[in-house]
C-alpha cells in the first residue's frame, strides 16, 4: 500500500515537473502602477548540472527595481538609463536597475529554488500585453538561456527556451 | 541549278550517308574545274578575312552551373519581388530568360544586368498569387548553352505550370551532322592540302577530293553557326534564316571555332589552286588554323587548366589533321600513279610516329582532365563514347601499324601487289577515321564528367533575409553524406552582426529524423562553421540559425534548403 502510494507520489511529481521545466515567475498577472514582487523560479540545473548564475535582464518599464539578497550567492545590480523618464511618487526617474545577477552559488540539478526582486510597474506600461524577463541561467561549462520571446501571434508553447512572460492588466 | 551546285548536292547527300560513301571515297570526283573553283577561293578567302574581322564574337566564357537564386528555387513569398537573381558557378551570358505565370503563359524578361557571376533580371510586374516558372538559358565558356528554371509562388504554391525542355532532335541531327561535315572539311580537306603541298613533292593526286572535302567544310562551318545559334536560344530549325539567331550563334564560343575554321579552310583553297609559291606556306597556315579552331570552342577547351588544355586540343586537332589528310592522296597516289608515290609514302612514315605520339599523349591527357575517375567512363555519356572512340582507334592503330610495317617497305619498293593491299587498307582506315569524327561529334551533346563533377560538388545554398537579421547558408557539398556547412550573418539592413553564437538547426520532419543541432564555431574571416555534420537523406529540409545577438537576445531564423540524393 505505501508503494503504492508511493510510485503515486513519484508519478505526481515526475508529471508535473514538465509543467515545472522552464525557469518562469510565480506570479504570471500583475496591474500597471502597482508594485510587483518577482519570484524566478529555477525547477533545474543545465543537462544536470548545478547552477551558478542567475542573471535577469529588467525590461523597459519596470523601475526601481531592488532584489532580495540571496545566502550563499553574490548579488549584482547593473544601472542604466532606461529609454525614457518615467514618473513614481511625483518624481521623475531616468535610470535605475537593468539587470540583476546572482551568482557565485551551487543550487544542485534535483533542488529547486527561487530568486526575488521588486519594482514598480510603470503606470503608462501599455495594459493587456505580455513584458518579457530574460533569464540566462548559467552552470559549469553550460548555459541556458530563457530568453525566447515569441513573435507576433506566434505559440508561446512553441518556443523551446521562452522567457518568463508577466501578462500586465488595466490599473487598478 | 548549274551543274557544279547540282555537283555540291550531290556531294553533300553522299557525305550525309557515311555508309555509302565507302568504295566511292577514293574515287570521289570533283566535276566542277579546277581553275574556276581557284579564282572562286581566293575571293571566299578575302571575304571570310573580312567576315573574321568585323564579326568577331565576344569574348569566350567558361563552363557554368546555376549554383544559387534569389528568391530561392521553390520560395513562397509574401509579395511579388522587384527582381530575380541567378548566380553560376562561373560569368555566363544569358539568351532567353522566360517567367512562366500560374496559368502557363509566358512573360520574357529582357531587363537583366550582369553582375559578375550573378544574373540580376528586373520583373516586368507585379505577379499574382501562385507558383510561378523562371526558366532560364545562358550561354557558358565552352559555348553550350545551359537551362533550367526555377519555382517561385507568390502567397501560395499551386500546380506549377509546365514548362518543357524539350529535345529539338531535327535540330540536334543537324548540328552532329554539321559537326561532321566540319571534320571532314577541316581534317581530310585541309589536312589533305597539307599532305599534298608538304609530302607529296609535286604529285596532285587526290586534290579533287581534298577540294571537294574543303567544300564540305566551307558549307558546313556557317550552318553549324546557325545551328549553334538556333540550340542557344532553344529555337527550332525553322527558325534558321533569322538574322538574331545568327548573331547568337556568332556570339557563342563556337563563333570563334566556326571563324577559324573558315579561314583554315579558305587556306586549304588556296594553298590547292592559288599560286604555286605560296603553297607550303598557305597549307603550314591552313593546318594551323585547324588546331586554333578546335581550341576556341568544346568541352576540352573550355577546361581547367585552360594553358594545358587549349594547346593540347591545338596540337591534337592539327595532328589529326595531319595524319588523316594524308590518307586520301596516299591511297589514290598509290592505286594510279605508283612510282609518284613511293617518295609520298616514304615522307608520310617518316612524320607519322612522332605525330601519332602527339596525338595519343594529347588526347589522353585531354582523357584525364575530362573523364577524372576511370568508373566515369561507363557511368556516364561521355565517358562511354570515349569508350567507343577508343576501340574504334584501337582497330585503326592496329591497321595503321600493319601498313607502317608489314607494308610500307616492300609498297616503297614498288611492289604493285603490296601497294594495291595498302591502298585497299587505306581506304579502311578512312571509313573508321569517318566514325570517329562521329563520336567525337557526338560529344556535342553529352557534359563530360569533368563538369558534371564540379556540378555534383556545388554546394546547396539559401540566402535567408529577415528585418532583424539576415543569413546565407551554404552546405558543401550539397547532397547527402559528410557535409560542412558555412554561415554569413548580417543585421536586417546588410550591417555587421557580431553574434556571441551561431547554431544550425537543419530539420526534415517528414523524414522522422530528429532535427540535427550543431553550434557553429567562428572563423577569422567572420564566417561560422559546422564541420562534423551528415544529412542522411536527400530532399526538402529546413534549415534554423539561431543567432545570440547579446546575452538576452535571440533571433532565429529559417528557410528550406534543397539536398540532393
Amino acid at each position: 500500500m505505501n508503494s503504492c502510494l508511493l510510485s503515486a507520489g513519484a508519478f505526481f511529481v515526475l508529471g508535473t515537473s514538465a509543467a515545472f521545466a522552464h525557469v518562469t515567475l510565480e506570479t504570471q498577472e500583475a496591474a500597471v502602477g502597482s508594485t510587483y514582487k518577482a519570484v524566478l523560479r529555477v525547477p533545474h540545473g543545465c543537462e544536470g548540472k548545478a547552477t551558478t548564475a542567475v542573471r535577469v535582464q529588467i525590461p523597459e518599464g519596470v523601475i526601481s527595481v531592488k532584489p532580495m539578497p540571496k545566502p550563499g550567492w553574490t548579488l549584482q545590480v547593473k544601472k542604466g538609463r532606461y529609454e525614457k523618464s518615467y514618473q513614481l511618487h511625483g518624481q521623475a526617474v531616468t535610470s535605475g536597475a537593468r539587470e540583476v545577477d546572482w551568482s557565485g552559488g551551487s543550487l544542485p540539478d534535483e533542488f529547486y529554488d527561487e530568486f526575488v526582486f521588486r519594482g514598480t510597474l510603470a503606470a503608462d506600461l501599455p495594459a493587456g500585453q505580455t513584458l518579457y524577463f530574460p533569464v540566462v541561467q548559467e552552470c559549469d561549462g553550460a548555459a541556458e538561456r530563457w530568453i525566447e520571446i515569441p513573435a507576433a501571434g506566434q505559440d508561446e508553447d512553441a518556443l523551446e527556451y521562452p522567457a518568463p512572460g508577466l501578462k500586465l492588466s488595466p490599473k487598478k | 541549278m548549274s551543274s557544279w551546285r547540282q555537283a555540291l548536292f550531290e556531294r553533300a547527300r553522299r557525305c550525309l550517308h557515311g555508309g555509302d560513301v565507302s568504295a566511292a571515297f577514293l574515287q570521289w570526283t570533283v566535276c566542277a574545274a579546277g581553275q574556276r573553283i581557284g579564282r572562286f577561293a581566293v575571293r571566299v578567302l578575302a571575304a571570310i578575312v573580312l567576315f573574321a574581322a568585323f564579326a568577331a564574337p565576344s569574348q569566350a566564357l567558361a563552363h557554368a552551373t546555376l549554383v544559387t537564386t534569389e528568391p530561392g528555387d521553390g520560395a513562397v513569398l509574401a509579395q511579388s519581388p522587384a527582381q530575380f537573381s541567378l548566380t553560376f558557378s562561373e560569368p555566363v551570358s544569358p539568351l532567353v530568360l522566360t517567367l512562366v505565370r500560374p496559368d502557363g503563359t509566358p512573360v520574357s524578361l529582357t531587363s537583366f544586368r550582369l553582375n559578375g557571376q550573378t544574373v540580376e533580371i528586373d520583373n516586368p510586374q507585379t505577379l499574382e498569387s501562385g507558383t510561378h516558372v523562371l526558366s532560364w538559358r545562358v550561354i557558358s565558356a565552352d559555348g553550350h548553352p545551359v537551362g533550367g528554371s526555377v519555382l517561385y509562388s507568390i502567397g501560395a504554391p499551386s500546380a506549377a505550370p509546365v514548362v518543357s525542355e524539350a529535345v529539338d532532335r531535327g535540330l540536334r541531327s543537324a548540328i552532329w551532322i554539321g559537326k561532321v561535315f566540319l571534320y571532314v572539311g577541316l581534317f581530310l580537306g585541309v589536312g589533305g592540302a597539307f599532305a599534298i603541298a608538304w609530302l607529296a613533292q609535286g604529285g596532285r593526286s587526290g586534290q579533287r577530293f581534298v577540294i571537294a572535302a574543303i567544300l564540305c567544310g566551307l558549307v558546313a562551318a556557317p550552318l553549324s553557326l546557325g545551328f549553334q545559334g538556333l540550340d542557344a536560344l532553344g529555337a527550332p530549325l525553322a527558325r534558321l534564316a533569322r538574322p538574331g539567331v545568327w548573331q547568337a550563334g556568332l556570339g557563342t564560343s563556337f563563333g570563334w571555332t566556326a571563324l577559324v575554321a573558315l579561314v583554315a579552310l579558305g587556306l586549304g583553297l588556296l594553298s590547292l589552286v592559288g599560286p604555286r609559291g605560296g603553297a607550303k606556306l598557305f597549307a603550314l597556315a591552313g593546318l594551323a588554323s585547324v588546331g586554333a579552331a578546335l581550341a576556341a570552342s568544346g568541352h576540352a577547351s573550355a577546361a581547367e587548366p585552360q594553358w594545358l588544355t587549349r594547346p593540347m586540343v591545338f596540337l591534337h586537332g592539327a595532328g589529326i589533321a595531319f595524319w588523316t589528310g594524308a590518307l586520301a592522296p596516299l591511297g589514290l597516289a598509290m592505286r594510279r600513279k605508283p612510282v609518284e608515290a613511293a617518295p609520298f609514302l616514304r615522307r608520310f612514315s617518316q612524320a607519322i610516329l612522332p605525330v601519332v605520339a602527339v596525338l595519343a599523349a594529347t588526347g589522353i591527357v585531354l582523357a584525364v582532365i575530362q573523364v577524372q575517375a576511370p568508373a566515369a567512363l561507363l557511368e556516364t555519356a561521355y565517358g562511354r563514347l570515349l569508350l567507343v572512340k577508343l576501340a574504334l582507334l584501337f582497330f585503326l592503330f592496329t591497321l595503321a601499324a600493319t601498313n607502317r610495317w608489314k607494308l610500307t617497305g616492300p609498297a616503297g619498293a614498288g611492289e604493285t601487289e603490296v601497294q594495291r593491299r595498302l591502298a585497299r587498307s587505306i581506304g579502311i582506315e578512312m571509313l573508321i577515321v569517318l566514325a570517329i569524327f562521329g563520336v567525337a561529334a557526338g560529344w556535342r551533346f553529352t557534359p563530360p564528367p569533368r563538369a558534371l563533377a564540379i556540378a555534383a560538388v556545388q554546394p546547396a545554398s539559401v540566402h535567408i533575409h529577415t528585418p532583424k537579421a539576415m543569413a546565407d547558408l551554404s552546405i558543401t557539398p550539397g547532397h547527402v553524406g559528410p557535409v560542412a556547412a558555412s554561415i554569413i550573418i548580417m543585421t536586417g539592413d546588410f550591417g555587421p552582426l557580431d553574434a556571441e553564437q551561431v547554431t544550425l538547426v537543419l530539420s526534415k520532419p517528414d523524414s522522422g529524423i530528429e532535427p540535427i543541432k550543431r553550434a557553429a564555431t567562428k572563423r577569422g574571416d567572420g564566417t561560422w562553421r559546422v564541420d562534423d555534420l551528415v544529412v542522411p537523406v536527400p530532399g526538402r529540409w529546413t534549415a534554423r540559425l539561431d543567432i545570440l545577438v547579446s546575452d538576452f537576445e535571440i533571433v532565429k531564423i529559417q528557410a528550406p534548403i534543397d539536398i540532393r540524393p
